[in-house]
């Protein structure tokens, strides 16, 4: 499993001089399965570039939309594949009591707000709500579980032979629960973290901007570490970076990040902040013992 | 591990924060979560006494009716609200590990979510002429 990350910032899109290292495209990480299977996890302004980088040909793409938050679905209308007639396109989403993930997400894709409605898209689209048990997609088996945030909002796992990705970009596993004691089974998005190859979770505020921030959906640091550390990942991106903070001052939060990490007994070299157009491999677990040896 | 429903969390989270006394059921009907004022009112913490069937939780608090009878914990106003998926109000009369006796109000209402009912919460009042603890 090959996973690349298109779009690292959260809330809105923070382009410019200040955010050039870890940049400022919001949520899409591109996910590339061992059968060759393309999947994107959300459609934030990340997708945009990872559209670009597609070959011009027939092929069937999976979004996997978190929630729908704007940052989340932005990208969607500027995503070339869904304008070439030859490409399937089939989108994910939670459901909701309200309305259908389409007409949910044509609310966004349709006069004023954009030039094209969904019905004119020239690729073949269709739209899924995430079923409850696990489903396969390709050579992977998908699971998608409710998590704290704001509205109906998914994270997902994604296992492919011995390699698991968790993807958690919007996620508050810490309001009103103390994580370090509280039982697993009721700690949010425990169970799809849960001894993961890698952990990509929200790590939005740092833990002094945290306190005027409480319930609006995301971790601080601490949150972040200790969900990392409860559920086993073996390595652990911070994601969903706040638009407001520049380089630099990620360079900070990451320095105090990595200290708080080893206090917490983690090993110094499986956790990092997520940087734009990065790419981790996930090699099967056995080839990952050869290569320890 | 079985993972939790996120609403299930989320109640527990809730009432963790609450100061009236508030008992959480999963979607089965077993017992998985009472909050500190409960605890107060019972005399025992839930981190002591963990997640209990009907029958331990029936010898440990009763609760019983106006005549002093056990209620059968199918009857209680959490079970039937999970089970039946709608509200269920009672007075009723539990008693605590000292072995007061309190008179309450309870009140209990199913979590519904999209896939059906998750489980059931029940907060509980002291009745005016309750003998027991002042409100939590
Ligand atoms: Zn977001
Ligand atoms: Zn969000």
């Amino acid at each position: 499993m090959k996973v690349k990350l298109w779009g690292t910032r959260g809330s809105i899109p923070a382009p410019g001089p200040e955010t050039i290292r870890y940049g400022g495209n919001t949520s899409c990480v591109g996910v590339t399965l061992s059968d060759g299977s393309m999947l994107a996890l959300d459609a934030g302004t990340g997708i945009r570039c990872l559209g670009l980088a597609l070959p011009d040909e027939p092929a069937r793409l999976h979004i996997l939309l978190t929630h729908l938050h704007l940052d989340h679905i932005q990208g969607l209308v500027f995503f070339a594949p869904a304008f070439r007639p030859q490409t399937e396109i089939v989108i994910w989403g939670p459901a909701s009591p309200e309305a259908s993930l389409r007409d949910r997400i044509a609310r966004y894709i349709s006069a004023p707000l954009s030039p094209v409605e969904v019905r004119e898209l020239p690729c073949d689209v269709s739209f899924r709500h995430c079923p409850e048990s696990e489903w396969e997609i390709g050579s992977a088996r998908i699971r998608a579980a409710s998590v704290t945030h704001r509205g109906p909002t998914l994270g997902y796992r994604i296992d492919d032979g011995d390699s698991s990705l968790a993807y958690i970009p919007d996620h508050e596993p810490a309001l009103g629960a103390d994580l370090a004691q509280m039982d697993e089974d009721w700690i949010s998005g425990f169970a799809l973290a849960r001894d993961a190859s890698l952990l990509i979770h929200d790590g939005q505020y740092t833990d002094a901007e945290y306190p005027c921030h409480v319930g609006w959906g995301h971790s601080a640091t601490s949150h972040a570490l200790s969900f990392a550390r409860r559920t086993g990942a073996e390595r652990t991106l911070l994601f969903h970076h706040d638009p407001l903070h520049s380089d630099d001052q990620l360079d900070e939060l990451g320095a105090a990040a990595q200290q708080q990490w080893v206090e917490l007994g983690g090993d110094p070299g499986t956790l990092e902040l997520a940087v734009e157009r990065s790419e981790v491999e996930l090699p099967a677990r056995a080839a990952k013992a050869a290569a320890a040896v | 591990m079985t993972q939790r429903p996120l609403e299930l969390i989320l109640a527990r989270n809730l009432m963790s924060a609450l100061s009236t006394p508030a008992f959480l059921v999963d979607e089965g009907g077993l017992l998985v979560f009472y909050n500190e004022a409960a605890g107060m009112l019972l005399g025992k913490r839930f981190e002591e006494l963990g997640t209990v069937g009907p029958q331990e939780w029936g010898s440990l608090f009763g609760p019983f009716d106006e005549n002093g009878e056990p209620i059968p914990y199918d009857e209680l106003p959490l079970v039937t609200a999970v089970r039946g998926g709608r509200p269920a109000h009672a007075e009723l009369t539990v008693r605590s590990t000292d072995g007061t006796h309190h008179e309450v109000e309870v009140s209990a209402f199913p979590i519904q979510t999209p896939h059906g009912s998750q489980g059931a919460i029940a907060v509980f009042w002291p009745t005016a002429n309750g003998n027991g603890a002042e409100p939590a």
